[in-house]
């Protein structure tokens, strides 16, 4: 279970503080796949990096008492000038796992082939998002944080994911970051709507996306 | 799990829980100087030898200037010995400081995983540099004296302490300015011109403290790495005592760098990796 308790951020813009998070306390519960909607700007990736410990929240905590994956984007991790292999066995060191086995597994799932030893940097985005998603599959994490990255790559190779993903349903859930209504219906239990520093967590999925859609045609 | 009241820790001090989060940061830190020995080493074929071109070339150039200059050497001391203690240990100082600086905003992708700390890119850092430069210093060592140059230690122990010395000031420096470098860019630019420069030439590289007249020598016994680099020569060479180097200026100065670093970097750290 993750759960977030009276979390609150903000940057510093321009034009004054923008909140980000407003006292936020949500609980993901055990088994449900959720997906957080939110307009351009939201604060939907701030959220899912304070969710995966990657950025510190200004107040509040967020537990957590599973494995979670790091948030998994385009190339958020990865080091550009190294090659997919030398990316898979740095993953692989620093969450203990097997390097030969992470390696391998990376190397089939992701098909990159022989762009499997050039530089990261050399990738598109689709092919940057095969790879950080087998990697991450090859770490078997009880929860996968996604940052809209699933929509990369062509329609063959999503499919794949989504396959591997439901094989994993039973022991993995995803929190997912999207403002792609067709996404999140794909993938999810649930939904929250993150708008304007506050986080609603809709037990209907149909409910959310309804809210999300009246948001999404409100004159602002 | 019930959730606690608000407000209310959960997570409590264990031993068991220390000792992972100690397992961990190991597994990080280790993983870490792999990756960065690969780009920053990795990727030329000659990658490695830079590493010892660098103080070569500085060394090769001072001891052709003072070997044209005056026939004895400084102190009674074999010349080319001295240059390569000299300078090497002096890397011992520099080295980690430069190279640890841009450690955070160099290292902004790899944050994204949790376990990987500022604390911990910086320190990696630190630690590959401080071995690449032990590992020269002995190669060239062994190097000069299979050329026939005289190379001999007098107090290996005590040349090993001045050294972790002169890395602790180095791994001080280089925490504080890692921690500074992504909210002031700039401090980088003042680091090696308004103290590198300044620090290279006063800090005994090619000179003992002995040789500079008194007026000067004065002055220059402010720096803490002429006395690290004093202290290393009279444990290093059977033909030099220090009568200049003092033991506990330099650690005093080490050890309380090593401090002010620690504390900035735990002041600083969480502004640092939001600044972009």
């Amino acid at each position: 279970m993750i759960s977030l308790r009276n979390v609150s951020k903000k940057y510093r813009t321009q034009a004054g503080y923008k909140v980000v998070l407003d006292n936020v306390s949500v609980e993901f519960p055990v088994g449900k796949s959720v997906g957080i909607l939110g307009l351009n700007g939201a604060g939907k990736s701030t959220l899912i990096r304070i969710i995966g410990d990657a950025e510190p929240a200004d107040s509040g905590t967020v537990h957590c008492d599973q494995r979670v994956s790091w948030p998994l984007g385009y190339a958020g991790g990865f080091q550009g000038n190294l090659t997919a292999r030398e990316n898979a066995r740095f993953v692989a060191r620093i969450y203990g796992e097997s390097t030969r086995y992470v390696e391998e597994f990376t190397r089939e799932f992701s098909e990159l082939g022989e762009y499997f030893d050039e530089p990261l940097k050399s990738y598109s985005a689709g092919m940057q998002g095969r790879f950080a998603f087998s990697v991450s599959l090859a770490c078997n994490f009880e929860y996968y944080l996604v940052d809209e990255a699933l929509e990369t790559g062509d329609a063959r190779y999503r499919e794949k994911f989504r396959m591997a993903f439901e094989e994993r349903r039973a022991n993995a859930s995803v929190i997912l970051v999207s403002h792609n209504e067709q996404t999140i219906r794909r993938n999810c239990d649930m939904a929250a709507i993150l708008h304007e520093g506050s986080l609603v967590l809709y037990e209907d999925l149909k409910d959310a996306l309804l809210e999300y859609n009246i948001l999404q045609n409100q004159p602002r | 799990m019930s959730m606690p009241a608000a407000g209310v820790a959960v997570d409590t001090i264990t031993t068991a829980r220390v000792l992972a989060a100690f397992a961990t940061q190991v597994r990080v830190v280790n993983a870490l100087i792999l990756r960065e020995t690969k780009t920053r080493y990795g990727n030329y074929k000659i990658g490695f030898l830079w590493a010892l071109i660098e103080p070569l070339v500085g060394v090769s150039v001072f001891v052709a200037i003072f070997s044209n200059l005056r026939s004895d050497s400084p102190s009674g001391m074999p010349l080319v010995a001295f240059m390569l203690v000299g300078f090497i240990c002096y890397g011992l100082f520099r080295d980690p400081w430069s190279c640890m600086q841009g450690a955070i905003s160099n290292s902004r992708n790899l944050l994204t995983f949790p376990q990987v700390s500022t604390f911990d890119v910086i320190l990696a850092r630190g630690i590959l540099e401080i071995l690449v430069t032990f590992f020269v210093l002995g190669f060239l060592l062994y190097m000069a004296h299979l050329s026939g140059f005289e190379v001999r230690c007098e107090r290996p122990l005590g040349v090993l302490i001045v050294c972790c010395l002169l890395c602790i000031f180095g791994l001080g420096m280089g925490f504080l300015f890692a921690s500074l470098e992504p909210l002031i860019p700039s401090i980088k630019q003042f680091g090696s011109t308004v103290l590198g420069r300044p620090l290279y030439f006063s800090s005994g590289l090619f000179f003992s403290a002995e040789t500079i007249p008194e007026s000067v020598r004065e002055y220059l016994l402010y720096n803490p790495v002429l006395h690290m680099i004093e202290l290393v020569r009279g444990e290093f060479f059977y033909e030099f005592e220090t009568a200049h180097g003092s033991w506990s200026y330099a650690s005093a100065w080490a050890f309380t760098t090593l401090a002010v670093g620690l504390l900035m970097h735990q002041a600083v750290h969480k502004r640092a990796i939001i600044t972009k």
